[in-house]
């Protein structure tokens, strides 16, 4: 909403410091979103006073004048000190008040600067009407009125300019929506009165009796009055379409609108002025045969097209209201009016209409239709049904004024339903408690009062029944301009935000037996990040939307995921549905280091992945942990050269990450082509807790990495948080510390590549007994030549301890040779020697 | 020469070695030729049943002595040279401190995670608990019982994202849907408020989406803190107080903050608040864009209308709420110039914090 302080000030008195005005509207809910400045400036030009004139030696016409600017110029002593201006006007004397251009001012292309004139220098220059602009009184220079403040800017001397404030207005705030609300905001933020702006004699109606009535050439059907409480229509005839007068196009464009013609600007001053939206219809094109308009409110018909104001061909639904004559639709009520019926410059008589159209119906047409108007920006919000009458007299009598037309007697007034002020309590007492506030029941009745509420202090029997002491209970009519005003707590907000919120003493909730806390599932939550990022992997956050042809991308299977989420409205077609892996954004943002150079990424992000189902309103969200790596985990260094990651520096995070949590049962369980087919086969693991799968483990396909664009090899897992949280143990068991020392054997066993790791430990559990220990791959070894084709080398440090006494040789020999013999039969291996 | 003579002598060259001696190794080398198991003043001892009897404890006095002289002669000058040598190696393998050191990589917290930590830990400090809600919604937590029913002009504040309801269910307004992408996390309030027991203490931080193009001051994606609590005699300046402390934490003891009036569907009073600005203090710079503030969340007290949606007497019990945005106060704090690297992954941003 913008309002023009110049405009304003009719209506009440307006601070004159505008940076503490603009706090004042943003601390009581009023946001001042801008501020601009309208109309001249005459940038250094002030008021000055010719202080001593001299003749000028070297002319017999100019002066050498000394002129006090004020402020504007002053000495080394910070007092004002007098300008030398040469000047050739002869009208003006000393201790006259004159408009002083200072050096710098502008007017076109000339500029004022310092100069000599005949070798006397001068300051400015003193102005005369027509340099300013204002008229074309060459001869001598303008002479103000002897009060003029010195140093004062010229403009604002003469209000020549004006500012314009960008105000927010929240949505609950209609009535703001017009420069009367605001003067009554306005006069409520200070204590102040407005003027009410009808009293303004141009809106006193005068109607031409001898015309035919209104109500003989008008008829208005509302045919669903939940759409519409009150339809109003007047007649001014002989109109004469023709531009606006300048005083009224300044305040419609200073509103932030264009000047049409003189009555669409009179219907959209009052639009402005009361927030009442108004339509002007050519009246030739409503009336039938028999010259008569029939006016009927009704539902758009399916199907029914209207061409609107814009130019647009509209299509309608039985949502929408249109305003129709019998035979076609006119205007979409409360939205835009027709083309067809609209005002042109052939026009000579004009209907007026001012009604009250349904909030949600005007809404939803507005949103359907994407049309945004001045119009349904009010309607939506709630316009007044009771000022109706009389705004449309005003509207009438403006446009009678200022186009020559005469104004039909009547109005043709149909109120289906009359909005009621509304009866609120306001219980002083606990206001403020709720607040924590001690206001005075004075401000609180003033303040009220002031925005329109009338104010009675309830009884003894009322106030004792609402359980205040006598004079602590107020009546408030809420006014119906403020349809916000419904329920008591509207009343506080209203004495608080013009008392001031910076007024309460902040004090914390005296509640007792607190105590903040975090849920276990959130506790492992941290864990499995402090795990995460332990490991060397960098936290990441991508969008929650994806590219349909995402997991297509990653060749990942769809089978159990679901269908995606699809956004109705998506910014665009990459970010049309929601994420079903975590990995394609983490890819994104892989392939974004790798062509910015940089080489070493470990990521990992956790976040919600939405599994959509038919017939189900809501999707599924599951929390994921994800990550991906590539290159190593740092550049070569001068003591360290970081591997490049495989496989296993994925399985050897999720290691980490799963001791942490002390998860049971883990196992890692080879995955085929066929089951994870965006992993690299033979690289590409199960994560497993007992029967619980926890996620996978793998290295990307390389065609799945090359069509994200990214740079294979790329090592990846993504885990189900929830069954991570629910299969992780609150602690591991205590276990004794060794007391007897231990026997370490290594044994190096040869065996087929199809033999795993997991394989021979299994069979080496069970052969080693109970004292066997413990058991450490640390070497595997490859030679084609030495061990044979598709055969691989595997050594073991076997540790071999009793908790209760120090093994001798020969029980250990014993208890490892039975080993080596069960290993070699249930694996085909051979010992190496 | 006598015997005696002998023993004297071979203390005095032994002696003299030792004093000479250069390198531990060396001083071995004399103690094993001279009092080791074959040394030649060993031997002494070991031929003593030559020596007659009348001079035999003449001459082992003597011999002890040397020994004695000689093993303390050895014992000195091992520790003076085995110091020397000592000072020596250590010189050596003195090194160039300044070369960095051997450590695993750590890896890095993300900047809103690490700031959502931050708040969730002040507010933890005052006795509030963690809740999280869904960030596919319905509209009846995301608007409905938050108060603003269908089609009031409060909904427009958003630009909301829609979602293909799958139930069959339609809506009167073509693009709409009864389900969406939350738009802010004050559905947990709903949420919070149906399930939890009163009193309730609770903050929200989660992801919520907004229909705004990406640039950088904006993202379609972003997360807020929200902030319930619902008990007996709660104010207005319980509210005030609250946020002051949070601000406080947030930002420094030296931070002032603004309550200004405003409008929520879901509180009433509401207001934003502002800090003030860091930089100039109040004084109004380009930071602030003059005005001294900044703004840095919306709050209320919780609106009768939505107490009594989840049933709960607002005549009894009352309450406030706020949400805090955490990408704002990653810019206020960390002076993001463009909130896109929050979700662009880029490692040089990442690990700068």
């Amino acid at each position: 909403m913008k309002v023009s302080l110049k405009w304003l000030s009719e209506y009440v008195e307006v601070p004159a410091d505008l940076k503490a005005f603009c706090d004042r509207l943003d601390l009581t809910g009023t946001g001042v979103e801008g501020v601009e400045v309208a109309g001249a400036t005459f940038d250094k030009v002030v008021v000055g006073q010719i202080v001593e004139k001299k003749a000028h030696p070297d002319s017999d016409h100019m002066w050498v004048c000394q002129v006090n600017v004020g402020q504007n110029n002053v000495g080394e002593d910070g007092n004002p000190e007098p300008l030398q201006i040469v000047c050739g006007a002869q009208n003006f004397n000393e201790n006259d008040k004159i408009p002083v251009a200072m050096v710098g001012a502008e007017f076109g292309d000339f500029k004022i600067k310092k100069s000599k004139l005949r070798g006397v220098v001068s300051n400015g220059m003193n102005c005369s009407e027509r340099e300013l602009g204002l008229g074309s009184d060459h001869d001598g220079i303008m002479i103000l009125p002897a009060d003029a403040p010195i140093g004062m800017p010229f403009a604002d001397y003469m209000q020549l300019s004006d500012k314009i404030l960008d105000l927010e207005i929240t949505p609950n705030r209609p009535d703001c929506l017009s420069m009367k609300g605001m003067a009554r905001e306005v006069g409520a933020m200070y204590e102040r009165d407005f003027t009410d702006p009808l009293n303004d004699p141009i809106f006193n109606l005068g109607e031409n009796q001898d015309l035919e009535p209104t109500a003989d050439a008008v008829s208005v059907t509302i045919s669903d009055p939940a759409r519409c409480d009150r339809y109003t229509a007047r007649v001014i005839e002989n109109v004469k379409i023709g531009p606006s007068p300048d005083w009224l196009a300044e305040r419609i464009i200073a509103a932030g609108a264009r000047p049409i013609n003189n009555i669409v600007d009179a219907t959209n001053y009052i639009l402005f002025l009361f927030g009442q939206p108004l339509h002007a219809f050519d009246f030739d094109k409503l009336k039938n045969a028999e010259g008569k308009a029939h006016i009927v409110v009704r539902p758009a018909e399916e199907g029914e097209k209207l061409v609107t104001l814009d130019g647009e061909e509209r299509d309608l639904t039985p949502d929408m209201t249109v305003i129709a004559t019998p035979e076609r639709a006119v205007a979409l009520a409360g939205v835009m009016g027709g083309l067809d019926s609209e005002v042109t410059d052939e026009t000579t008589t004009v209907l007026l209409e001012a009604a009250t159209f349904s909030r949600a119906h005007t809404s939803r047409t507005s949103r359907n239709l994407g049309l945004i108007s001045e119009s349904s920006l009010r309607y939506e919000r709630g316009v007044d049904d009771n000022p109706i009458a009389a705004l449309s007299d005003a509207a009438a009598a403006l446009i009678a004024e200022i186009s020559g037309g005469t104004v039909r007697p009547g109005i043709v007034d149909v109120w289906e339903q009359q909005t009621e002020a509304v009866m609120l309590d306001f219980r002083i007492p606990r206001f403020n408690a709720m607040m924590g506030a001690h206001i005075e029941r004075d401000y609180i009745i003033e303040t009220l009062k002031r925005l329109g509420c009338a104010v009675t202090i309830a009884d003894i029997e009322t106030s004792k029944a609402a359980d205040c002491a006598e004079g602590e209970l107020l009546h408030v009519l809420a006014p119906t301009f403020r349809p916000d005003l419904e329920r008591e707590i509207d009343l506080y907000e209203e004495v608080l935000r013009l008392y001031g919120m910076d007024r309460i003493e902040p004090t914390l909730p005296a509640g007792a037996g607190r105590i903040g806390k975090r849920t276990l599932a959130e506790q492992r939550i941290e864990k499995i990040n402090d795990t995460l990022r332990a490991s060397g992997l960098n936290e990441t956050v991508t969008y929650s939307f994806a590219e349909p042809g995402d997991l297509d991308k990653l060749r990942m299977d769809k089978t159990d995921l679901g269908m995606p989420v699809e956004l109705l409205n998506p910014l665009n077609a990459e970010q049309s549905i929601m994420r079903q892996s975590i990995i394609p954004g983490l890819l994104h943002s892989l392939a974004y280091n790798q062509s910015h150079g940089v080489k070493n990424v470990q990521l990992y992000e956790t976040g919600r992945v939405f599994f959509a189902a038919d017939g189900k309103k809501k999707p599924k969200e599951k929390e994921r942990v994800a990550a991906v790596m590539a290159g190593a985990m740092g550049d070569p260094a001068w003591n360290a050269s970081p591997a490049a990651f495989d496989f296993f520096d994925g399985k050897g995070v999720i290691e980490n990450l799963l001791r942490e949590l002390a998860t049971p049962k883990v196992r890692f369980k080879a995955l085929s082509a066929e089951e994870a087919p965006h992993l690299q086969p033979g690289r590409a693991a199960q994560v497993l807790s007992g029967g619980t799968v926890l996620g996978w483990v793998g290295e990307i396909h390389p065609l799945a990495v090359d069509a994200f664009d990214a740079n294979a090899p790329v090592v990846a897992f993504e885990l189900d948080l929830d069954a991570l949280v629910k299969t992780s143990q609150p602690a591991r068991d205590y276990v004794d510390v060794p007391l007897f020392p231990a026997v370490t054997m290594d044994i190096a066993l040869v065996v087929d590549e199809d033999v795993t790791n997991e394989k021979l430990i299994q069979v080496m559990t069970s052969a080693g007994g109970k004292l066997l220990s413990s058991i450490q791959l640390f070497d595997v070894y490859r030679d084609a030549d030495r061990l044979g084709a598709g055969k691989k080398s595997m050594a073991y440090a076997l540790e071999y301890r009793s908790p209760e006494k120090t093994l001798t040789t020969e029980e250990v020999n014993k208890q490892h040779e039975r080993l080596i013999k069960k290993v070699c039969g249930a694996t085909g291996a051979e010992v190496r020697s | 020469m006598s015997v005696i003579d002998e023993v004297t002598a071979l203390q005095a060259a032994t002696l003299a070695e030792i004093a000479a001696a250069a390198t531990t190794d060396e001083l071995e080398a004399i103690r094993i030729k001279v009092v080791g198991k074959s040394g030649s003043l060993t031997g002494y001892l070991r031929s003593m049943n030559q020596v007659a009897p009348e001079e035999r404890a003449e001459v082992g006095k003597t011999v002890n002595i040397a020994r004695n002289q000689i093993e303390s002669a050895l014992e000195a000058q091992k520790k003076a040279l085995a110091g020397a040598e000592l000072e020596a190696r250590m010189q050596a393998d003195a090194l160039d401190i300044t070369l960095p050191g051997r450590a695993q990589q750590m890896g890095t917290r993300h900047l809103i995670n690490r700031i959502t930590d931050e708040i969730a830990e002040v507010f933890m400090g005052i006795g509030y608990s963690v809740a999280t809600g869904p960030e596919v919604e319905t509209d009846y937590y995301n608007f409905e019982a938050l108060n603003a029913p269908a089609d009031h002009p409060s909904r427009s504040m958003q630009d909301t994202f829609y979602v293909r309801d799958l139930s069959g269910d339609t809506t009167n307004v073509k693009g709409e849907s009864d389900v969406l992408l939350r738009t802010q996390t004050s559905g947990v309030q709903v949420h919070a408020m149906e399930d939890q027991e009163l009193p309730i203490y609770i903050i929200a931080p989660g992801k919520v989406y907004r229909r705004d193009v990406a640039d950088p001051s904006h993202l379609p994606q972003f997360n807020q803190i929200e902030g319930l609590v619902v008990d007996k005699g709660i104010t207005f300046g319980d509210l005030k107080g609250t946020l002051d402390y949070f601000c406080k934490q947030m930002f420094g003891e030296e931070r002032k903050t603004r309550f200004r009036a405003h409008y929520f569907p879901f509180t009433e009073p509401s207001a934003e608040v502002d800090v003030s600005c860091g930089i100039c203090h109040g004084e109004g710079c380009r930071f602030c864009k003059g005005t001294g503030w900044l703004e840095i969340l919306g709050c209320g007290m919780v609106d009768p209308n939505v107490l009594r949606y989840s049933g709960i007497d607002p005549e009894v019990y009352s309450g406030f709420a706020f949400g805090v945005g955490v990408e704002r106060v990653a810019c206020l704090k960390y002076n993001v110039p463009d909130l896109r690297m929050l979700l662009e992954g880029d490692m040089r941003f990442l690990r700068q914090f």
